[in-house]
């Protein structure tokens, strides 16, 4: 019975940042064109579920110090009804290949600009 | 690829979903992603079944034997002369106990989770 409480939980909270986690690699990332490239189609694909306000994809360091959220792409939405649409319609998909991972992401750290989580 | 600008390339992502076989139900994707791959809460999380399963299962709850044992406190009896804290009930009260701290320390990590129906969250007293 605990075990079916657990779950039937809610997962995670919904948030208007999503995150999609395993999505672009390091290389791609260090390619200007490349860059503006899976800026452009985040930009569209994920303009699709609402309106988008905001995409953020951590690059690497030219320092070589690790960044944190490498990897990751964050989307920040103007309300919940539309992150919870582009959970649903993202997680799963394939972005080059890779299959994205699509989950919330807590609105304070990503508006302070954290994203290693 | 750097080829140009080249506007007109494919987007990386691939055509309208074609959704994997078996579709993972919806809290089974927050599971694979969310807040419970945090190992302490797994650990938390798995004690509390453990410890729900053993206060469910009604075997007894302290079997240690004879010789392993502390002492008991004075035994407290009822109006009609029964025993309250026995072995048994004493150890039933500890098991609640740290089902109830974990739950607490679980809430604390993870707001979302939703707390067993008889959890009674600690109050806050002197």
């Amino acid at each position: 019975i605990a075990l079916q409480r657990f779950m039937l939980q809610p997962g995670a909270l919904a948030t208007k940042v999503l995150c999609l986690t395993q999505v672009v690699s390091v290389d791609e990332l260090n390619d200007d064109d490349d860059y503006q490239d899976i800026l452009e189609d985040m930009r569209v694909e994920c303009g699709k579920f609402g309106a988008l306000l905001n995409v953020v994809i951590p690059r690497p360091n030219p320092s070589g110090e690790p960044t944190p959220g490498l990897g990751k792409v964050f989307l920040e939405y103007a309300d919940v009804e539309s992150s919870s649409r582009a959970r649903q319609g993202l997680n799963g998909r394939k972005f080059g290949g890779n299959e994205v991972i699509a989950v919330f992401y807590p609105e304070n750290k990503f508006s302070e600009g954290e994203y290693e989580a | 690829d750097g080829s140009g600008t080249g506007r007109k390339r494919k987007s990386r992502w691939a055509d309208d979903e074609p959704k994997p076989l078996i579709q993972l139900p919806d809290f089974m994707k927050d599971f694979a992603g969310g807040i419970e791959f945090d190992p302490e809460v797994q650990a938390l999380n798995s004690r509390l079944l453990e410890i729900s399963r053993k206060l469910q299962s009604g075997l007894p709850l302290d079997d240690r034997p004879e010789g392993a044992r502390s002492p008991s406190p004075e035994p407290i009896y009822d109006n009609m002369g029964v025993r309250i804290n026995t072995r048994e009930y004493r150890a039933r009260e500890k098991l609640n106990r740290e089902r109830q701290e974990i739950i607490s320390q679980i809430i604390k990590k993870n707001p979302a989770f939703k707390p067993p129906a008889d959890y009674r969250p600690p109050k806050l007293q002197k």
